[in-house]
């Protein structure tokens, strides 16, 4: 179809457009690779493949946004058979007799089936495309949602504030516009014998514009001459998305997620000395680089982030992501590579928001692309606190306290076991005598007063369902789950070598924790540090206990409307979401689920030391939110049933029945741990003690 | 410049504690050091980040156990770390004094930081007693340290928020309220380091001296009273009350 002449100016520009693409990514891969090795992956084809047939079928998208998640499968289609049609073009243009108008009627044997199935996807394809790209431009260029916004406080590149992805978007959006309008005018003015029913949307044009040997030279030019521009940009823009993405997913962590990667990578360099964590942009993992590029600021991370609703802390997953990028951007493409030796702190995540992250995950898991942006907040916490950066009183407080006291609450040792001393049954002490089920109580559930009548509860109905258990008392120390999650990695070892010990001292087939925080650094973590251990929440030896008949519902809850928060750390992190489930429907009670449930499930705001914070942002806060949620759940009160959140997680205890407090909600709705409901129904009681007499 | 912080290992009062005799049982009770002690390493370890300086922390190891806290001293900016081989659990504030200003004599400092109480010293004599040795002057109740060739200006408090700006020529002893900012975190890994690398000096304890005291007899404090928290609905909580006064003969 071209002429000579057009064919060596398409074959010189073809050239230089491939020059400016592979010089592109040449660029990204060097940036990526001056990343920190990151934890070894195993089976990486498969997981690759894996991640592909993800992609392909758009399965990690549809977590969130349903519609939008639709067109943008839309758009995703659309895209991939453009990368055909374009072939296609090309071949058009350079071969002669290579048409595929009419089903490849002028060439000899050809599969006329096949080229009409194909032509009639790509028209179809086509007008997918086009409404595709206009919902998306009219979603941020004239309804403007907010979702794809920054908040006022939340630390910007200079050029992302100034509009960069705007325009990236624009000059993308108006690519594929023109793109396709022109590949279909191409097509249409090829309809020399009329309309073609497998090309329905070109034949229309072609009813209107009619045929011309110069509007197909045209039409080609805009369409496939757009392609040659908009491949290297692509590189250079946010749409890296389209290549990086599907790399990432395959890429994705494979440890549990509840496991965070080391501060220091395991794999030996030789010559290079790693300090912990990271203050600079190359002390990420070269994983975290990558993660920038497929980022695409979707802010699906930003919408489930408890940190970042109304005034709330100036944290943003998804803009630490894009500042990355603008940064490693900057310093490749642009003229800026001084600003690689600015710290983290300056040029993507704001210290404020730094420490505002309660580690709850809930950004990672709704991520598509599978980015992990908590990993880069924990690894700037613990360059932090190695150089000596000034610390909020309060964590500062708990850190001290964790590393003389063992616990965070400034409680002697020897108080750890206090409560089970006032039982009126001996409680084992598991360090010198064997039991078959060790419990891990951890802090909040040992010593704060608001929660130690619910831990004595747990022993009861421990006891009364026969179970051979017993605590550490003064040998056991706080996990260091959190420790580990505000950045304090020699504290966190410190820790578990303390629990190891302890361990050592007992004889024990398994462990129960009461603290999800605990059961998560215990399952996941402690195994690198030579803990194999069998690991259970309470929820789980309960509802074994009911299964197995060891315990029997006496008395059916039916008084009680209740919904239930899945913890952080049992649930998304570990997947504890049908124990307490399966509990509650045995109790009888009516349950009804929140809207952010199991894997969505809101953050208490607790996590990640967040508990130990002297100063905290203002506004609403999540416990606040999540009550509110609750509430509007139950809907009108009938004032037949008590309602009742339940909670299976000690800090949870204490936050909510605070947020209960703060929203003015006494009264409407109370907090329990799921204990006090299986006492009830089970027919334990608290023994009666003689009232004490005032002196 | 040469600055020296004399720190005192005592027992926790974060537990419960354990009477046995007439002394605190030792044997089951941690030892911590002193709050006190903690802002006036801060406060000399700022000193010499103004002025330049090596900062000795010195203590009296009482139950074996003071390295840990040497090590954490050293971590936060030391330079030197001496302990006493005292080994006396029930070694009381006048014989540690007196220890310690024997070690110290040796370290020719400028200053001497202390901090002005413990919870076993509430009465503050180790500062004072100490700069008697020494025969040095002593200011107590301080809250910030300025030091400049040979006077160090220094805020002392007084009751009611009241405070003073003293003048003092060098050598002194300060006794510490607090340090001119909160001390600082030492992250554990720093501590770890600190520990495999550092060498402790040990000092052999030199100077009996007694306070002239003895324990007649210890015990727990009694239970005198105690706060009992209503609960139910105003009304509830007003009729019991009403009830409890009656019984107690006041309405």
């Amino acid at each position: 179809m071209l002429t000579t002449i057009e064919k060596i100016v398409f074959v010189a520009l073809a050239l230089v457009s491939a020059g400016f693409t592979v010089h592109g990514f040449k660029l990204i891969i060097d940036s990526i690779r001056k990343g920190r090795p990151a934890p070894e992956l195993k089976n990486v084809p498969a997981s690759l493949l894996n991640a592909g047939v993800k992609v392909l079928f758009q399965q990690t998208i549809f977590k969130a946004r349903k519609a939008l998640s639709a067109i943008h499968m839309g758009l995703f289609f659309g895209l991939i058979t453009y990368a055909f049609v374009n072939l296609f073009d090309v071949l058009e243009g350079l071969v002669p007799g290579f048409d595929l108008v009419y089903g490849g009627a002028h060439i000899p044997n050809a599969p006329t089936g096949l080229i009409n199935a194909f032509n009639l996807i790509a028209d179809v394809m086509s007008m997918f495309l086009l409404v595709a790209i206009t919902v998306f431009l009219i979603r941020r260029f004239i309804v403007k949602d907010k979702a794809l916004d920054y908040r006022e406080n939340i630390l910007l590149n200079p050029k992302v504030k100034a509009g960069g992805q705007q325009i990236d978007s624009l000059i993308v959006g108006a690519f594929v516009i023109m793109h396709v309008i022109a590949h279909l005018m191409s097509q249409s003015y090829r309809l020399t014998n009329g309309a073609y029913p497998f090309m329905p949307i070109a034949s229309f044009l072609n009813s209107i514009f009619g045929t011309s040997e110069t509007g197909v030279h045209v039409a080609w030019w805009i369409s496939i001459g757009w392609v040659m521009f908009i491949i290297p940009y692509l590189s250079r823009s946010k749409h890296t998305h389209f290549f990086m993405a599907p790399v990432t997913l395959g890429l994705a962590k494979q440890n549990p997620r509840g496991q965070l990667d080391p501060a220091i990578p395991l794999k030996v360099i030789e010559g290079q000395k790693f300090d912990p964590g990271a203050k600079f942009i190359h002390d990420l993992s070269w994983k975290r680089a990558l993660d920038a590029y497929a980022c695409v600021q979707c802010n699906r991370c930003q919408d489930v982030c408890p940190m970042n609703f109304a005034e709330g802390a100036p944290l943003s997953p998804s803009a630490l992501e894009v500042n990355k990028r603008y940064l490693l951007k900057e310093a490749t493409f642009g003229s800026h590579p001084d600003r690689l030796l600015l710290p983290l702190t300056e040029t993507v995540i704001s210290a404020e928001a730094v420490w505002s992250c309660t580690t709850c995950h809930a950004c990672v898991s709704i991520c598509p692309v599978g980015n992990e942006p908590m990993a880069d907040i924990v690894d700037i916490r613990r360059r932090m606190i190695v150089d000596g950066a000034e610390l909020d009183s309060g964590v500062q407080n708990a850190l001290q306290s964790l590393a003389t006291n063992g616990n965070w609450m400034s409680k002697g040792k020897r108080l750890r076991g206090r409560w089970a001393k006032e039982m009126e049954f001996p409680v084992k002490n598991a360090t010198e005598e064997p039991v078959e089920h060790l419990w891990f109580v951890g802090d909040t559930a040992s010593f704060d007063e608001r929660v130690i009548p619910n831990t004595k509860m747990v022993a009861r109905i421990f006891q009364q369902g026969g179970l051979d258990f017993g605590i550490m008392y003064q040998n056991e120390s706080n996990a260091g789950n959190d420790v580990r999650r505000v950045g304090e990695e020699g504290l966190f070892e410190q820790l578990v070598e303390q629990n190891m010990q302890a361990f050592g001292k007992a004889q024990f087939k398994q462990i129960v924790t009461t603290d999800p925080h605990s059961f998560n650094t215990l399952k996941n973590e402690y195994p690198q540090f030579g803990g194999k251990f069998e690991v259970k929440h309470y929820t789980m030896t309960l509802l074994k206990l009911f299964e197995e008949g060891k315990l029997t519902v006496k008395n059916k809850l039916s008084n009680y409307k209740v919904t239930f928060h899945d913890p952080c750390y049992l649930g998304r992190y570990n997947g504890g979401f049908t124990a307490p489930r399966k509990l509650l429907e045995m109790l009888g009670v009516e349950f009804v689920e929140m809207p952010r449930n199991c894997e969505n499930s809101f953050c208490c705001g607790a996590g990640g030391g967040q508990i130990w914070m002297g100063k905290v942002a203002p506004g609403e806060r999540p416990a606040e939110n999540r009550i509110k949620e609750a509430l509007t759940t139950f809907g009108e009160s009938t004032n037949e049933k008590t309602q009742l959140f339940i909670v299976t997680c000690p800090k949870d205890m204490v936050m909510y029945s605070d947020a209960v407090k703060t929203t003015g909600n006494e009264g409407k709705i109370e907090v329990r741990d799921i204990i006090q409901l299986v006492a009830e129904a089970v027919g334990v009681e608290e023994p009666v003690v003689a009232e004490a007499v005032a002196a | 410049m040469n600055i020296v912080v004399a720190i005192k290992h005592i027992p926790s009062i974060a537990d419960d504690l354990p009477v046995k005799g007439n002394n605190v049982d030792f044997d089951s009770v941690d030892f911590v050091l002193n709050e006190f002690d903690e802002q006036s390493i801060e406060q000399a370890v700022l000193v010499k980040e103004a002025v330049g300086g090596t900062v000795t922390v010195v203590g009296v190891d009482v139950i074996g156990e003071l390295d840990n806290v040497l090590h954490l001293a050293l971590a936060k900016g030391a330079d030197k770390a001496v302990k006493i081989t005292g080994d006396d659990p029930a070694a009381d504030s006048h014989q540690q004094a007196k220890w310690l200003a024997e070690a110290i004599k040796g370290l020719s400092p400028n200053i001497v930081f202390a901090g002005v109480q413990a919870s076993n010293d509430l009465d503050g004599q180790i500062g004072p007693m100490i700069a008697a040795y020494l025969d040095m002057p002593y200011i107590g109740g301080v809250s910030s340290v300025e030091v400049s060739d040979h006077t160090a200006t220094v805020n002392k408090e007084f009751a009611g928020g009241f405070g003073a700006k003293y003048s003092v020529s060098l050598p002194m002893v300060v006794g510490v309220q607090a340090a001119s900012k909160p001390p600082r975190y030492a992250p554990i890994s720093k501590v770890r380091q600190v520990a495999q690398m550092a060498t402790i000096e040990k000092v052999a304890p030199s100077g009996g001296v007694s306070s002239g005291l003895s324990f007649k007899k210890m015990a727990p404090p009694v239970v005198t009273g105690h706060a009992e928290m209503i609960g139910g609905s105003s009304k509830e909580v007003a009729a019991k009350i009403v009830e409890l006064l009656k019984s107690k003969g006041l309405a």
